[in-house]
């Protein structure tokens, strides 16, 4: 990576490289940064963490080239600059990686590194350079798939690499990574890992977003932490820990995270004997949740947690075996029959299954409950739906201005809280959360721990999947654990550990508590 | 009443305004106004139905078709013939020999009847005396013996060739007629006449009047018939034929029929979207052109229709009227045509259906993100399938109105392009193709806009050539100021929260 250190130093810290200084944002009726200052090594992994909203987004797209500051001066190399487009951001070596990756999944991962940038020979596209240069920067990653394979055909993981890589390709000085993490399995985000500590080797400076502390932890060199537009705090790599990082974030002590109380166990919520779900139907799951009971499914992404809520919700339809729900047997062939019987839902993908995001709070909030709320010959009853959304808004604390607004506009936790509040609305016996926590910020995914307790408390039997091993081992009276279609093993709370939950979630043996 | 509706009632109200002040005497006169309301009310339940469709994130390209077919369907349901009851079918015609044979054996005739000999493709209509009835044995074609009856006759012109084919009905000799009170005597009883029956008139030595039957009593062994309409030369001497009407469909079953196969094409339009996940586009695409290519095929592509028929029903509603209050000339009479409240009617069922019921959220919601939708128990296949069948049955509705406006209709133009215009109107009126968002005051807001459009073309004498050039432009500026209110109102809203 010579080429892309223009003053030709291989200095691996120390230097400076970026700095941005009093940077400040406005958009019409908020102060969205307010004099934040930043200050990169050369081959340094910063991480850059804070709430949602804190401005952390803001910041980066003021790097990336997306907007441009309102005050304050970015300095690269010593020197102030202007980064007045994307195009400009790229040539000054800063690349930004989405969360969601940018990538044309119908086309070649050679094609993609080169996107937009395609060498010409005699006016038409060089295949042979793209494929003979983009093999050289995919093998920089670790990342052993031919430039002819189709994008869209790689793990999420994998693909994530083939945007790393288009950024190398670039001479990226600077890689900014925003949540990279938040779709990868434990397996993809350790490779991640590598690549990125490989890449702070070669002496390439990576400002890291993420909302992992574990991670964050992990990679970083020093941490910076903002909160509501505002620089709150600076860490080193020593002074680096969960409480701190968390302490400057919500500007409190959470000393209490996961809340857990002993609760009775009622009768059993939900039984379900030999099911076989399509994706993995050569296996069978049988388990079962009482009321008042919080299992926890852990496994490794594409390990079939996802697919067997979506059957248990009648989604997708079950090859065979049986679900019963208070002792009850249950064709569920739609959401409709799993609704009636008291499952609710809340999807791994927020913004594309468990939420209208272009209606507004209250629309949301009353969207499953219609059917049975307005009998009237099925004209609404806007007096009951604004009162019932209102409730709602409250018991769940939506930070909202009014039940009218977009939900478009309000941060994932609060949207998180939209679909929570919305099956609530449906007194569940049974609710089953995908990643209840994904892309959420610190003080919301408390709220939320407190309000699966609480649910818990009132009787509902709680499943949830989630990849994040603390939120199985925090809340979990009990864990299932998943591999490749099939259940590993139960753990109760007493044989939690990270231990068991690796070893079953890769296929191997628990170990005696 | 949100800014986007906003504009365009003002677009509306301002040209009309305009409108009004250059060109107040071809504007603001009675018929004109007349047909602002019919025209709006016509194209109006055509866009609201497709709004529909664009509310499920779907697309309907078939209405125009439907229209056209759904014209011809009702024109065949309610088509009327005029046939004599006492017809016997012709064999053959021969004029040298002055011999009728019939096709099969009857008592009916005696000499001295009068006869009309009608229908055969060679051989002209004429009127002729029975003189004799014969019964002869002849073979069929499968060398079978048939009993027939051979008539002998006077009055088949001898020039004549020989001719098979046809029929014969017997005639009635008028006996008198009373111009003052409008009824005709015929010799004899017709049995069975009845209002809205016809008799033809027929002068043996040419003339011909066809008139519409009132009412009918028997008096003295003969029939007095009141008659509807001019009786003209009519006298004494004549011959009366009476034609019983029959038609093919009572008028509520031909509707009936009619809505209910739109809704069954709304039904496949809409599996074939839900269940074989085809897309709206191609599915309507085809339909397009399959019910357009049904139409021309049903009626062998010749106009069609049901002409004044149905004058004091069916056709009362693109021509009857509500009248409001008359000025002088040139402004004349003002009036409300009658589609124009079917078309209120179902607007405001249209519009309280969409927000003020479940089903109306169910299909914002879907249109907006179908996986939610479903996510949250909603049945998205069912309500995106009920969507396209109001579409189909707002066609067949659109469709008995062109049709009774047209009065004839042809199977190969008739509803061209109309989807356009109700895709336009829907457009204008609010509804985004990407589905979830529409409303249907802006429907009728742009409905009436797009027709205003076409009158403003034609009252400021701009050439007509022009037209598709100015609706185009219109509806063009409309959504990109939409694009652009749109993007302020996000960014108002992102900064707020």
């Amino acid at each position: 990576m010579q080429d892309s250190d223009p003053s030709g130093e291989r200095d691996s810290g120390g230097t400076t490289l970026l700095e941005c200084k009093g940077i400040g944002k406005s958009f019409p009726g908020v102060r969205a940064l307010d004099g934040v200052n930043l200050s990169l090594q050369k081959g340094q992994v910063l991480s850059l963490i804070g709430e949602n909203g804190a401005g952390k987004s803001t910041l980066m797209k003021i790097l990336a080239g997306v907007q441009p500051p309102d005050e304050g001066e970015i300095l690269l190399d010593g020197k102030p600059v202007e980064i007045e487009s994307t195009r400009a951001a790229l040539d000054l070596g800063i690349s930004l990686i989405h969360q969601e990756l940018n990538l044309a999944t119908n086309l070649s991962v050679g094609a993609n590194v080169f996107l937009g940038r395609e060498p010409l020979r005699g006016g038409l596209i060089d295949e042979s350079t793209i494929k003979k240069e983009s093999a050289k920067f995919l093998k920089m990653v670790g990342l052993d798939v031919s430039p002819d394979t189709l994008v869209g055909d790689l793990t999420i993981g994998r693909q994530q690499m083939v945007e790393i890589a288009k950024a190398l390709s670039v001479n990226a000085r600077v890689l900014i990574m925003d949540e990279p993490t938040s779709s990868l399995s434990q397996a993809e985000a350790e490779n991640l890992f590598v690549v990125i500590k490989d890449l702070r080797a070669r002496g390439v400076s990576v400002i890291y977003i993420s909302h992992r502390l574990g991670e964050v932890k992990e990679l970083s060199d020093h941490v910076t932490v903002m909160r509501d537009g505002e620089n709150a705090g600076e860490l080193s790599r020593e002074a680096v820990s969960h409480e701190a990082m968390v302490r400057l974030m919500v500007g409190r002590d959470l000393s209490e995270y996961y809340e857990r109380k002993e609760r009775e166990k009622g009768n059993l919520a939900l039984e379900v004997k030999k099911l076989r779900t399509p994706v993995h139907p050569q296996h069978e799951l049988t388990f079962s949740v009482a009321s008042g009971e919080i299992v926890g499914i852990a496994g490794l992404v594409g390990a079939g947690r996802t697919e067997m809520l979506e059957t248990l919700f009648g989604v997708t339809p079950a090859l065979g075996g049986s679900i019963q729900v208070s002792g009850a047997e249950l064709e569920l062939d739609s959401p409709v029959s799993a609704i009636a019987a008291g499952i609710a839902l809340a999807p791994e993908d927020r913004k594309q299954q468990g939420l209208v995001i272009d209606m507004t709070v209250r629309e949301n909030l009353s969207l499953a409950a219609l059917r049975r709320d307005q009998k009237k010959a099925g004209f609404l009853d806007f007096a009951k739906e604004k009162k019932i959304s209102e409730e709602m808004i409250t018991a769940m604390r939506v930070k909202t201005p009014n039940e009218n607004q977009i939900i478009r506009y309000l941060s994932g936790g609060n949207q998180q809280k939209v679909v929570l509040g919305k099956w609530l609305a449906m007194k569940p016996k049974i609710l089953l959360l995908d990643e209840p926590t994904r892309g959420i910020d610190v003080g919301a995914k408390s709220e939320i721990y407190a309000l699966m307790e609480e649910l818990a408390e009132s009787g509902v039997a709680i499943l949830y999947v989630s990849s994040e091993m603390e939120e199985i081992l925090g809340m979990a009276d009990r864990a299932l654990v998943m591999h490749e279609g099939r259940i590993t093993g139960e753990l109760t709370r007493e044989e939690l550990t990270e231990e068991n939950v690796m070893q079953l979630a890769t296929g191997g043996e628990k170990t005696a508590a | 009443m949100n800014v986007k509706i906003l504009g365009i009632t003002l677009l509306l109200v301002g040209l009309w305004l305009f409108l009004a002040v250059q060109v107040p005497e071809g504007f603001l006169n009675g018929n004109n106004m007349f047909n602002l309301f019919l025209r709006t009310a016509m194209y109006g339940v055509l866009g609201i139905g497709v709004a529909f469709v664009i509310i499920t994130a779907g697309i309907d390209l078939s209405i125009g078709s439907i229209v056209c077919l759904s014209g011809v369907l009702l024109s065949l349901f309610l088509s009327v013939s005029y046939d004599p009851t006492d017809r016997e079918h012709v064999l053959e015609i021969d004029p040298q020999r002055q011999v009728i044979v019939l096709a099969e054996q009857t008592d009916r005739f005696e000499a001295g009847d009068q006869l009309r000999y009608y229908g055969s493709t060679q051989a002209r209509s004429t009127v002729v005396t029975l003189v004799g009835v014969e019964q002869v044995v002849t073979e069929d074609d499968g060398g079978n013996s048939v009993s027939r009856s051979l008539l002998r006759v006077n009055g088949l012109n001898p020039a004549t060739s020989k001719a098979s084919d046809g029929f014969l009905a017997t005639l009635f000799p008028v006996k008198g007629v009373d111009t003052e009170k409008g009824t005709v005597t015929v010799e004899g009883q017709l049995a069975g006449l009845e209002a809205r029956d016809q008799i033809r008139f027929i002068k043996p030595r040419g003339g011909m009047e066809q008139i519409v039957v009132g009412r009918t009593e028997s008096v003295d062994g003969n029939t007095r018939v009141s008659m509807e309409g001019d009786m003209g030369a009519l006298d004494a001497g004549w011959l009366a034929m009476p034609l019983f009407r029959d038609q093919t469909m009572p008028i509520p079953v031909a509707l009936l029929s009619v809505l209910g196969i739109a809704l069954l094409l709304g039904v496949v339009h809409g599996l074939l979207v839900t269940k074989i996940h085809l897309q709206p586009f191609v599915v309507t695409l085809c339909g397009l052109l399959l019910y357009r290519g049904i139409s021309r095929w049903l009626v062998n592509d010749r106009d069609t229709g049901y002409g004044n028929e149905y004058e004091s029903s069916l056709s009362l509603l693109t021509n009857g009227k509500f009248e409001l209050f008359t000025l002088g000339e040139p402004y004349g009479t003002y009036s409300i045509p009658y589609a124009f409240f079917i078309f209120i009617l179902v607007a405001i069922l249209a519009a309280v259906f969409l927000n003020k019921t479940i089903y109306g959220r169910y299909m914002l919601a879907l249109g907006r993100n179908v996986e939610a939708a479903r996510f949250s128990g909603i049945d998205t296949d069912r309500m995106t399938i009920i969507g396209y069948v109001i579409c189909t049955v707002m066609g067949a509705l659109g469709g008995l109105f062109f049709l009774n406006y047209s009065n004839s209709i042809a199977p190969s133009s008739h509803g061209n392009f109309f989807e356009l215009y109700a895709i336009a109107a829907a457009v204008l009126g609010g509804c985004s193709l990407r589905g979830g968002e529409g409303s249907i005051l802006g429907v009728v807001v742009g409905t009436a806009l797009m027709v205003t459009l076409k009158m403003f073309i034609n009252l400021m004498k701009i050439s007509d050539t022009l037209e598709f050039a100015i609706i185009g432009i219109v509806i063009l500026v409309g959504v990109v100021a939409d694009e652009l209110l749109k993007k302020a109102v996000a960014r108002r809203q992102a900064s707020k929260s």
